[in-house]
């Protein structure tokens, strides 16, 4: 009888961790046995970086290839400071272009609310108008900088968004990086989650998201349409960024692939760090008044 | 013998034109070749490009082609260490519109409209220090205050006019030599400094130009009619000539532009309150005393009166105070994700012509009431529809001339057409993008009281990372006298090939 009741208090205060949203600066690992809920909420705060004080992306490559092979190229800054809560904001976004030259300097400031109902602030440095622009945020369906990538994919798709079932705890295959022809994240032990959308009339009608148990990363997604069928992949390579004590999972690699068109893209990111001191001054409007491009 | 020397003058030009020429091409290639980064400090870029604007509805008055327009621009970052950074930014286009027309048929601006005008070649050139809290921008630069993408607040710069409001806004400003310093004393709040010694006057095309204001041509054929008899008399007067002097404001220090803006956000609607104090940037017209003259060589016809006529463009001092603000709604709801914006600016002792339709009598100052507000929102994933509404108030309708005791009205500085006392403007933009955003088409319309405005669609299409081309069209409608009506038969097809490095 102890048992049974130690049971279910130990139940109850598992499930009260992950019933709400996992505390800031604190990373979690995966466990066997935990449920699709739990798991998601670990792999969204890995996602968002939640663990941290801050991110620099000094280069992310960002690669649009056809189905000729005819590739263009995107090349951006990305800084992030998480917010915890302070003002209502989870946290803030700024991405700088900087490649190709045409739209140098282009730099989208974003602030994300914990309340995940709330749309996102957005300002816009505009090069050619030299201006700040307040804009609306992006609607979630739209295309990421013109990528594979869905807005939602890359910034606001968040925990509450969707319904999650457990498919089952199996080792990934390894995916085949188009752009580099290497097997990638074989052998990697994942929980596989089925997400479906809230929103009814979605541009997809669930996924397959393979949750790596190592990093709680999403290493590998496939979207579905009404008809049940696949018609878009993502995979991302996951690793460390381990300086000194710290052990943060990041995202190295990208690659997404609409299936109905051909078309794929391709994100590299290079020399990432974390709790470098980034002031918020840095996530301002002031901040994008200061580009001279 | 007028005509010869013009013809002089042409051939004399399209030498030093072909020698720009040269020297451009020899300038632009090796630094084409040689793009990229110079160690860590140095980064540059910028930017080879052509335009071509076809006039789609000629008539005598202005050719065929209207530009064939070559530029180049460069610009060059560098960090001095962590806190100063050095921003240079040249830039050089040449026209040779000019050229490729019928070398008998010497276009008179080409001296003013085919090539770079003065300094204005550069366009930035400052120190930055850039620290937490203060930033400091010493040199050469713009300064944009608003949140309209028509100017209300915008007022700070002056803008060239030349190709009127077909062109991007931060091309069209005239940069200023000027000290910029912000301080934030905490997050998302900061004032803004402005002391501006230097002084660059608004631009406007010259006569005879595609986009030569209504009221300018008429001067200008006013100009060439002389001498013309005035007054019947008897005794008859003969106006000789109208001399027009410019006159800027002297460079002294109590002439500068002094300005502040105080940014900051309640929640997260963000405000700004502005104030500026300064010349306007726009040169107005004056009527000056005419003077009776008399010629001794060679004599005037017995019982006649010969007199010369003075205007003089002048800047005014003026002040403005005004504030904006912009915010998106971001709860949930039926409104979730429209962005408002809005401004408001109060300018006093503007100068203002009044007169009848098509003639100026006077210049006087008076305040003005400009605002707007804006509405935008993203729909159907990528379509972006934005819409403005604007008006700008004049505190009068009429003057009356105290020397004559007549009324007259307030008039369009650009045509002379009779305006009303408030001028609403109706903006919609629409914008998308399809391929990857490889192919992005936006179309502009503007509508004004009197049935006038413009519509200008452009695609812009990324043929490589580093090839850009733009088509584009630019519709003209409303009443000869309205703003945008004086160049309805300019229609414009226009076109763009950029190479970017």
């Amino acid at each position: 009888m102890r048992k049974v009741l130690l049971f279910f208090v130990m139940a109850f205060l598992s499930v009260g961790v992950f019933a709400q949203e996992l505390e800031y600066g604190k990373v979690y690992p995966l466990k066997a046995g935990m449920g699709a809920d739990e798991v998601m909420r670990v792999m969204y705060h890995n996602k968002y970086s939640l663990f941290a004080q801050d991110y620099f992306l000094p280069k992310s490559k960002v690669l649009y290839v056809d189905t000729s092979g005819y590739t263009r190229t995107k090349i951006a800054r990305r800084y992030r400071i998480i917010k915890e809560g302070k003002g209502g904001i989870s946290y803030k976004d700024l991405i700088v272009v900087t490649y190709p030259t045409e739209i140098k300097g282009l730099a989208i400031l974003t602030w994300t609310y914990e309340d995940f109902k709330k749309d996102q602030n957005v300002w816009l440095w505009v090069p050619s108008l030299k201006k700040v622009r307040k804009i609306s945020a992006s609607e979630d369906d739209d295309a990421f900088m013109g990528s594979d990538l869905t807005v939602e994919d890359v910034s606001t798709r968040r925990f509450e968004d969707e319904t999650y079932k457990l498919i089952g705890e199996k080792v990934f295959d390894g995916y085949t990086f188009e752009h580099t022809q290497e097997v990638k994240s074989k052998g990697k032990p994942c929980f596989v989650i089925e997400a479906t959308p809230l929103k009814p009339r979605w541009y997809y009608s669930k996924r397959l998201v393979w949750v790596d148990k190592e990093t709680g990363g999403n290493i590998y997604e496939e979207y579905y349409n009404k008809k049940g069928k696949v018609f878009k992949t993502r995979f991302i390579e996951w690793g460390w960024y381990k300086p000194e004590t710290k052990k943060y999972p990041m995202q190295i690699a990208i690659e997404c692939k609409d299936l109905r068109t051909g078309h794929r893209t391709v994100i590299f990111n290079e020399e990432q760090e974390y709790d470098q001191g980034i002031s918020e001054q840095n996530f301002t409007v002031k901040a994008l008044m200061r580009s001279r491009w | 013998m007028v005509e010869e020397q013009k013809r002089k003058n042409g051939k004399r030009n399209l030498r030093g034109c072909k020698m720009r020429k040269i020297l451009f091409l020899l300038f632009i290639f090796p630094l084409s070749v040689f793009a990229g980064q110079i160690g860590d400090d140095v980064e540059y870029s910028g930017y080879i490009k052509n335009e071509v604007w076809f006039r789609t509805n000629t008539d005598t008055s202005h050719q065929f082609l209207t530009s064939f327009k070559n530029t180049f621009d460069i610009g060059i970052e560098y960090k001095i260490n962590d806190d100063w950074t050095f921003f240079f930014h040249p830039r050089y286009f040449y026209d040779f519109a000019y050229d490729i027309r019928d070398d008998d048929v010497f276009d008179r601006n080409q001296e003013i409209m085919g090539h770079t005008y003065q300094d204005e070649w550069l366009r930035d050139c400052y120190f930055d220090y850039i620290s937490d809290n203060l930033d400091l921008r010493l040199g050469k630069q713009q300064v944009v205050w608003g949140q309209m993408d028509v100017p209300i607040l915008d007022r700070v710069m002056p803008i060239d006019l030349t190709n009127w409001f077909l062109p991007d806004l931060a091309d069209m400003r005239i940069p200023l030599w000027m000290v910029k310093l912000e301080y934030s004393p905490w997050v998302n709040s900061t004032i803004q400094a402005l002391f501006i010694p230097d002084f660059e006057a608004s631009r406007v095309a010259p006569p005879g130009a595609p986009f030569s204001f209504a009221a300018y041509n008429a001067f200008y054929d006013l100009q060439q009619s002389l001498p013309q008899i005035v007054d019947p008399g008897p005794p008859p007067v003969y106006l000789n000539n109208i001399f027009v002097d410019s006159k800027t404001p002297p460079g002294q220090f109590e002439n500068s532009t002094f300005g502040l803006r105080w940014r900051s956000m309640i929640e997260d609607l963000e405000y700004t309150l502005n104030w500026l104090y300064g010349y306007s940037t726009s040169a107005y017209l004056y009527t000056d005393p005419t003077v009776s003259v008399f010629s001794i060589f060679p004599p005037p016809p017995p019982g006649e009166v010969n007199s010369d006529g003075y205007r003089s463009r002048r800047h005014k001092r003026i002040q403005m105070a005004g504030f904006s603000f912009a915010k998106t709604l971001v709860n949930p709801g039926p409104f979730e994700g429209l962005t408002l914006k809005g401004e408001f600016a109060y300018i006093h002792d503007e100068p203002t012509y009044y007169g009848t339709s098509g003639s100026r009598e006077m210049t006087r100052a008076s305040d003005k009431y400009n605002w707007g507000f804006a509405l935008e929102k993203n729909i159907v994933t990528n379509w972006l529809v934005n819409f403005q509404f604007l008006q700008f108030i004049a505190d009068r309708r009429t003057m009356i001339d105290p020397s004559t005791g007549i009324s007259y009205r307030i008039l369009d500085t650009s045509t002379y057409g009779v305006i009303d006392k408030i001028e609403n403007v109706y903006v919609v933009k629409i914008m998308t993008d399809f391929m990857h955003e490889r192919l992005k088409p936006e179309i502009t319309i503007v509508y004004q009281d009197d049935n006038q405005g413009r519509i200008v669609p452009k695609v812009v299409y990324e043929l490589r990372d580093n090839i850009w081309l733009k088509l584009g069209y630019a519709h003209f409608f409303g009443r000869p006298d309205s703003s945008n009506g004086q160049f309805r038969n300019r229609d414009l097809l226009m076109f763009e090939v950029k190479y970017t490095f």
